[in-house]
């Protein structure tokens, strides 16, 4: 890497003018296309074509905006904020460390799209590897938003919020536990990510801070949005392929209608701040341990979020936790089901 | 500057306007619906905005291609699968702008109602809620409603004197698809991901010879037993007129 730093010599640069110019003038050519791309829907497209790009573009419409607050935090985070500004504050005991950052998504609270953007950002900044997990995985559940609209859906019906806050909170650290010992936590990074980690305070330090943020959405915009989109593309493909009424009958045995439901959760990729009133309607069908394994396994492990994940985590490290993350929230349930 | 390395440089930024496009786009036309809650409206907008503005400062502020600064992102090393990277990314962005700029806004169809448990097995209001429309002011019941009374298992005595106004699109009773089809709409908590068909049974024999399956239309029609042997429904609507309609301007119930 620092081989490929002393090779580049610097190149011209563009006046603002211009730079500005062509970015108005790129926004123009794409609202063109929109506004001239026909209105109705093409009858000639197979319904499941059609509702396949619906299902995937619904995915892009709905987490985009989640993504873009959560790249804007990851910059005021690494731009704006003075150097150490969270991170000094947290506790210097591991676990009480790992604690505090499992309560930061009540002071941040964007959803599970959102989170990974702030995540790269705070490992950039210091965070390890672990406490980032630690952070991704019990901010969806532990922030305000989530905590509100799971009250609203349930109420304290049958515990389902109690156990949804403890369920999250309890694997979210034990994952930053067992990620904390690992001897070379920077392996678990994707190598892209860990060399823009490496060089990232290098080359912005000389610039101004309006211009380190153009820099860092188009980073972040670049590492992320491939990823959302690929996702997305898979959750709708998956959707249109596999019969939700196959799960759904699933429902009243103890163990199957845990499973069932977690796999509902990973194929939805739905949301952590309404994922309640979405299986609410599944409340009176399924059983309540399966309630609480969709509500827990979900805002942590997803099809749309494990694409998101890639862009940070290497591909053994994903499949290590969504393992870890699965059976967690599968022993959760069943010990909801059949002890409590 | 090679292909590569602008492709590096700006590709979140055009997916970026890709999105933030399709979103205003959909905003301005009143079609945002057609894909989120409404919940969300103000939040997507205000966010497309930002990012607008964050898009714009990239170009405005940065270089065409990376300067010395950008050398985490390593030249193209010739190797013999170098050009998968640059067509991926191409492809990506070629599809989103086809799905979300080119192929026009779109609700679900029939293909998901069939994948997914109409009214079925899951009840989408609670105990409460159905007990609470029972006595309300039946003339703004939605489908939702309706359907919902129908599976919490209110009784033909029940439906003996009521009317139902509703409007909704056209998709097959699979018990007996001749002479039965539903009223349906999709119920969104979310996004279209989530969204769960809801439907009343009609009994409307050789609906298909005037009605295309998911044609919109609207019904005024008292319930009754209903008349058909093969359909797994017990209550229907039995109208003796239907009319043809658009598709709302919010397709989905909430």
């Amino acid at each position: 890497m620092s081989q490929t730093i002393a090779a580049r010599p610097f190149t011209a640069r563009r006046r603002p003018g211009r730079g500005f110019s062509v970015g108005l003038v790129i926004i123009g050519l794409v609202i063109l296309l929109r506004v001239f791309a026909p209105s109705a829907p093409a009858d000639t497209l197979a319904d499941t074509f059609r509702d396949f790009v619906t299902l995937s573009i619904s995915v892009v419409i709905e987490s985009l905006p989640f993504v873009f607050l959560g790249i804007v935090l990851s910059i005021v985070v690494q731009t704006w904020l003075p150097e150490g500004f969270l991170l000094r504050r947290l506790p210097k005991n591991p676990v009480a460390r790992r604690v505090v950052l499992s309560l930061l998504g009540m002071l941040l609270p964007v959803c599970e799209c959102g989170n990974v953007p702030l995540a790269r950002g705070l490992i950039a900044k210091g965070l390890t590897v672990g406490e980032s997990m630690t952070f991704l995985f019990a901010a969806p559940i532990l922030n305000p938003v989530t905590i509100i609209t799971t009250q609203q859906a349930f109420g304290w019906d049958r515990g389902i919020l109690v156990w949804r806050i403890a369920g999250g909170f309890l694997i979210a650290n034990l994952i930053g536990y067992i990620y904390s010992r690992h001897p070379k936590p920077e392996s678990l990074l994707a190598p892209r990510f860990q060399d823009a980690c490496a060089l990232g305070d290098h080359h912005d330090a000389a610039d101004g801070k309006i211009k380190r943020s153009a820099g860092l959405f188009t980073k972040e915009t670049s590492a992320m949005l491939p990823a959302l989109f690929i996702g997305a593309g898979l959750a709708g493909l998956i959707q249109t392929a596999v019969s939700r009424e196959v799960l759904v009958t699933l429902g009243s045995h103890p163990v199957w209608s845990v499973l069932a439901l977690m796999a509902l959760a990973f194929v939805v990729s739905i949301c952590s701040s309404v994922d309640a009133f979405f299986v609410l309607s599944f409340g009176a069908t399924f059983m309540p341990g399966a309630i609480v394994a969709f509500l827990v396994f979900g805002p942590m492990i997803d099809i749309k979020m494990l694409a998101l994940l890639r862009t940070t985590f290497t591909a053994k490290t994903l499949m290590q936790l969504t393992l870890i993350v699965a059976l967690c929230s599968a022993v959760l349930g069943l010990a909801i089901n059949y002890v409590v | 500057m090679s292909f590569r390395r602008l492709l590096r440089r700006w590709q979140g930024a055009l997916l970026s306007i890709v999105g933030i496009v399709a979103t205003v786009c959909l905003g301005v036309s009143g079609q945002l619906g057609l894909y989120i809650h409404p919940r969300y409206f103000v939040f997507t907008m205000v966010m497309a905005v930002i990012a607008a503005a964050l898009v714009v400062a990239a170009f405005a502020l940065l270089p065409a291609a990376e300067d010395g600064h950008e050398h985490e992102l390593p030249e193209d090393d010739g190797g013999r699968w170098a050009w998968l990277w640059p067509a991926g990314s191409i492809l990506i962005i070629v599809a989103a702008t086809v799905g979300l700029l080119v192929l026009p806004p779109a609700t679900l169809t029939t293909a998901t109602v069939a994948k997914r448990d109409l009214n079925g097995s899951t009840s989408l209001i609670t105990q409460k809620e159905a007990s609470d429309l029972v006595g309300g002011d039946y003339s703004t019941f939605t489908v939702r409603d309706w359907s919902s009374l129908l599976s919490q298992g209110a009784g033909e005595d029940f439906f003996a004197d009521k009317t139902a106004t509703v409007t909704g699109f056209v998709t097959p009773d699979t018990s007996d698809p001749e002479n039965v089809f539903f009223v349906a709409r999709f119920v969104v908590s979310c996004c279209a991901v989530d969204a769960q068909p809801v439907g009343i049974p009609v009994y409307y024999p050789g609906w298909q010879d005037e009605f295309p399956t998911d044609s919109w239309v609207a019904i005024e029609s008292g319930f009754n037993t209903n008349p058909s042997i093969r359909s797994d429904e017990t209550i229907a609507l039995v109208p003796s007129e239907i009319t043809p309609t658009d598709q709302p301007a919010q397709p989905y119930v909430y």
